[in-house]
């Protein structure tokens, strides 16, 4: 029981660690908007990929369909954002893309297996509060990739955010840093979501960096991991008293976050 | 060969017209100021001559350089100061990043904030009269930002200022302080100087070179000669005559 216990909130640990290092770059980037994108294509992917398991029996790991789709829609995004459609326009089509596919497979895979939409159901509401070790391991080994890559190229995100003409005079090339950003928030949303689903995911986007960057002047990845920790630990003890899943719990915590942002910025 | 040399450029979007048959030649030094109404294609001229955008027809050359096919090597020699609303003050960065970031984009990844790049920083900032280096640039007032981004510019060594109609959003006093600020860049530190502005009057008393633009280009030449009441009927079509003067249109001076 208690190593169970353990390997719950180590993953919780490595969880947040993995939401810091996203979270900040994410808000510093101005890209909140974009974490819509990725969420929902990393769930249209998934349920894509229950679906394909299903009919072709190929056994392919759900957080690999669920990356590339996720990669693929975000790329769309920045392909269609300033060329055809303003980014909000294209932010909202490729999101109607991704729950397109989401709603469609999901009524296909309930035709071909019984057991496939409580599967795909998994990636929306999380694993239940029980982690595995092979959901410890995926989060530390997303972490130890995108972690230090985020770490590299958030200095630039900001740089191309504050200013893309002046960003792109000076020399940067923000297509290749864009898609390196997509590519490694789409690989932690896709490891995140198939351990605590794609809603406390979500959630857990947004909220520590706007935190580390509301209440840290200086060093804001470390509040952005510590607020990003504390919601994944905090989510999961929450859950274990309520009994409901991990997203409910994080939920929970990060509604208080949020409020007690608000009441701050009032004060001040 | 001029030192900054725009021959027959044209350039549109979705087939409108924003550049139509642009030439004017400039040589080093000079301190130039082109004018035109709001949509006269000033921010397409500046974004042609960085290589941002590539015109349909025509060419451009920057101290010899062609700014499509040698881009990289216009930009080393050219600061670009943009218009302060497409800045997005909302991104928190002290004003130390944001001159920063005029040095470091120039290096090769990965990019760290060295003693060095610290050092350059302070003496650019000096230069602009801006000693809040750990300030928010959202914190600072119009004036001070603009000179954040003057001095982000220079922190690059550019023998080129392009800049973005850098008086909007100033009152008059800090327009001209601005100029004063350009002017000074320009003689004791020998960098030419081409802003793009809807109105001339904080910088007239400086005897810029005026190019007269409303997507193309109607005079050349110092301001006494370029601003004349046919030319200005030519560049801006709204232009009302009153006893006193006359009147450019809305916010044009």
């Amino acid at each position: 029981m208690i190593d169970l216990l353990i390997l719950i909130y180590l993953s919780a640990a490595a969880g947040g660690l993995l939401v810091g290092s996203i979270s900040l770059p994410l808000i510093l980037s101005r890209g909140t908007l974009f974490a819509l994108t990725m969420t929902h294509s990393v769930l249209g992917g998934a349920i894509l990929g229950v679906y394909l398991n299903a009919v072709l029996g190929l056994g392919i790991p759900i957080p690999v369909t669920a990356f590339l789709t996720a990669l693929i829609l975000s790329i769309l995004v920045a392909e269609l954002s300033g060329r055809v459609f303003s980014e909000d326009v294209a932010i909202a089509l490729v999101v109607s893309i991704a729950t397109t596919i989401t709603v469609v497979f999901s009524y296909l895979v309930v035709q071909v297996s019984s057991t496939g939409l409580a599967q795909a159901w998994l990636y929306v509401a999380g694993s239940s509060a029980i982690a595995t070790s092979e959901d410890l391991q995926k989060m530390l080994s997303a972490l130890v990739v995108v972690a230090p890559l985020m770490h590299l190229i958030t200095r630039e995100l900001k740089y191309i955010a504050f200013d893309l003409d002046g960003a792109i005079a000076m020399g940067l090339n923000v297509r290749v840093y864009r898609y390196l950003f997509f590519g490694l928030s789409a690989l932690a949303t896709s490891i995140l979501a198939s351990s605590i689903g794609i809603l406390a995911t979500h959630i857990l986007l947004a909220v520590p960096g706007a935190l580390a960057v509301k209440l840290a002047r200086r060093a804001p990845y470390l509040l952005s991991y510590l607020s990003a920790i504390g919601l994944t630990l905090g989510g999961f003890l929450i859950s274990q008293l309520l009994r409901i899943p991990p997203s409910g719990g994080i939920g929970i915590l990060s509604a208080f976050a949020i409020l007690g942002m608000v009441v701050k910025r009032e004060q001040a | 060969m001029a030192d900054v040399e725009l021959r027959s450029v044209s350039y549109s979007f979705n087939g409108r017209i924003a550049l139509e048959d642009v030439s004017f030649e400039l040589d080093s030094p000079f301190f130039c100021a082109v004018m035109g109404p709001n949509g006269a294609g000033k921010t397409t001229l500046l974004k042609v001559m960085l290589g941002l955008l590539k015109p349909q027809r025509g060419s451009v050359r920057i101290f010899g350089h062609d700014a499509v096919r040698e881009a990289n090597a216009v930009r080393r020699l050219v600061g670009y100061v943009p218009q302060i609303v497409n800045v997005d003050i909302h991104v928190p960065m002290t004003v130390e990043e944001v001159v920063a970031m005029g040095a470091l984009s120039r290096d090769l990844p990965p990019r760290f904030m060295t003693r060095d790049i610290r050092r350059r920083v302070e003496e650019v900032l000096k230069l602009v009269e801006l000693d809040e280096p750990s300030a928010l640039f959202q914190e600072l007032s119009g004036g001070l930002r603009q000179r954040a981004l003057i001095a982000r510019a220079l922190i690059g060594e550019p023998r080129l200022l392009l800049l973005d109609e850098p008086y909007s959003m100033l009152d008059f006093d800090m327009k001209c302080e601005i100029s004063e600020l350009l002017y000074r860049l320009h003689k004791e530190r020998g960098v030419d100087i081409l802003l793009v502005a809807h109105e001339l009057s904080p910088c007239i008393h400086l005897e810029p070179i005026v190019v007269l633009l409303n997507k193309r280009v109607y005079a050349v030449g110092r301001a006494g000669e370029v601003l004349t009441i046919e030319n200005l009927r030519k560049a801006y079509p709204g232009l009302t005559e009153v006893p006193a003067g006359f009147i450019l249109g809305e916010d044009h001076g």
